[in-house]
């Protein structure tokens, strides 16, 4: 079977292609699927840390309320510390084998790929979170506060809607780190893209091709996610013009008519 | 004489070791125009985001219809929502459209259905003259429209008292008129408003009430005519001099 194996290089490509093009898909199926998933837990949980550790404390708030939001914003600088501050191949194995060891949990292997890169990204995104609630400025808590609103509905309508746009290119960032560190998760035994190339690369010897394809298929999967990440942002950004409303029904005659963006104010 | 919506005793306010707010007292009754003026410096919208509770005052009181808003037991959301702000800033959100910046204090805050949301946001906006762009964002807009949105925004919420923090000092001499203009029909309606400004001719026409302010303190405070003909203080003589001659 070996002896079929062809000589040159782009031969063996195709061979490899032809014959476990169905495994690179599925490792990287499931290298998409950690990372996409990941992502998304990663920044459920980093705006929920980057929200608690921009609650402002003041003066007038009653002592326990002020030890509590101090316990907990401690503990969660802790957690960002902690998860930014190792590499997360060491944090895989030390979950993975650590929870059968200490808490006798038998975590599967999908379980721990999902969270570890969940709370990692979680750790990164809080921080990255924090800048963008830091980066809106001032005025519109205040504008938000003087009609009104509590901290949760200033932070939902008016400011995590900014900073989420602000903060569009630091997710793209994790998402691409993401897909691209899931390799890591090898090591306990995921089969995602890196391990079903190693794998295909064992059988025949043939590390070059095969990590060829490993290089192709994580380039476009990255690309890909750039290119639509970057989409995602123009869409945010909305028209840069807008309709003038008609709003007296005698006038109407052609209903709404579009109105050119002009630089300054000369109505 | 009714009772007073807004009453301010012996406020004082400190940053660290600086005392910027010194024993003010003053007191708004419904319809009044109580504007306040002075120098730079003199404290005058540090008061104003006093009465506003977006500073926290030192020491003193500040009473809403008879109960001490500066209590911590009292709950500033409620006293915000009837007692609006219009900044110098302007202060719209930018991740909405105007339609967007008069409706959301009445859905989130007062808890009205989008429909009322929607005429009322339009009716305060043709008011100010601005009911044409609601589809615009803030960034589309000029200075004197969007200060003519966060006008409408304010008022969208119905307040019983509206406080102005110089809202036209950010803004050239044309949309300092349409500003002004959106100002005194709000008056001529009678609605109730604390304005702090440095447009004198206006603070001079619209109010029923001037304070003059310097370093802090309240140096004079009475009725137009007395502040802008007969002041009793050479300070408020000399700060409003250069005003009179000109």
């Amino acid at each position: 079977m070996t002896s079929s194996i062809p000589a040159d290089f782009f031969g063996r490509i195709l061979y490899l292609l032809e014959r476990y093009g169905m495994s690179f898909l599925r490792g990287a199926g499931v290298t998409m699927a950690i990372a996409l998933v990941g992502t998304l837990i990663g920044c459920v949980i980093g705006f929920a840390v980057g929200v608690v550790q921009t609650i402002p404390v003041s003066k007038r708030d009653r002592l326990p309320r002020r030890i509590l939001l101090k316990t907990v914003k401690v503990i969660l600088s802790a957690y960002v510390e902690i998860f930014r501050g190792t590499p997360m191949m060491v944090q895989a194995m030390f979950i993975y084998y650590g929870s059968q060891t200490l808490f006798k949990i038998n975590m599967s292997m999908w379980f721990a790929a999902y969270f570890i890169v969940s709370i990692n990204t979680g750790a990164y995104m809080a921080e990255t979170v924090r800048g963008g609630i830091l980066s809106i400025d001032p005025g519109q808590t205040e504008g938000a506060k003087a009609i009104g609103m509590t901290h949760f509905q200033t932070m939902t309508s008016v400011i995590l809607p900014q900073a989420l746009r602000n903060i569009m290119p630091q997710i793209g960032n994790n998402l691409i780190i993401n897909i691209k560190d899931t390799c890591v998760l090898s090591i306990i035994g995921t089969v995602e893209l890196f391990f079903a190339a190693k794998g295909v690369a064992g059988t025949f010897y043939t590390y070059f091709e095969a990590f060829t394809i490993a290089m192709v298929i994580y380039f476009i999967m990255t690309f890909t996610c750039s290119r639509i990440l970057r989409w995602a942002e123009h869409r945010m950004d909305g028209p840069d013009n807008y309709d003038l409303a008609n709003l007296d029904t005698l006038t109407q005659t052609s209903g709404m008519y579009p109105f050119k963006k002009r630089r300054t104010g000369d109505e | 004489m009714s009772e007073a919506i807004i009453q301010v005793n012996h406020l004082g306010k400190e940053f660290g070791s600086h005392s910027v707010l010194r024993d003010i007292d003053f007191s708004v009754y419904p319809q009044d125009v109580t504007s306040i003026i002075g120098p730079s410096g003199s404290g005058k919208s540090t008061l104003l985001r006093c009465i506003n509770m977006l500073e926290i005052p030192s020491t003193g009181a500040i009473l809403y219809h008879g109960t001490d808003i500066t209590d911590r037991r009292v709950k500033v959301e409620a006293y915000r929502a009837k007692v609006g702000m219009v900044f110098q800033n302007f202060n719209l959100f930018n991740n909405k459209t105007v339609l967007g910046n008069c409706m959301a204090g009445q859905t989130r805050v007062l808890k009205k259905s989008r429909e009322e949301a929607h005429r009322k946001a339009i009716f305060y906006l043709e008011k100010v003259g601005m009911a044409e762009y609601i589809n615009a964002k803030p960034r589309q807009l000029s200075g004197g429209q969007k200060q003519r949105v966060a006008i409408a925004r304010a008022l969208a919420m119905e307040p019983e008292v509206l406080l102005f923090d110089e809202p036209t000092s950010a803004l050239d001499p044309q949309m300092v008129g349409e500003v002004l203009q959106v100002m005194r029909q709000l008056v001529k309606e009678g609605l109730t408003m604390i304005i702090v400004t440095h447009e004198m001719a206006f603070a001079r026409d619209v109010s029923k009430h001037v304070i003059f302010m310097t370093d802090g303190v309240i140096e004079e405070q009475g009725t137009p005519q007395t502040i802008f003909e007969n002041p009793a203080s050479d300070r408020t003589r000399e700060f409003l001099g250069r005003f009179r001659n000109a």
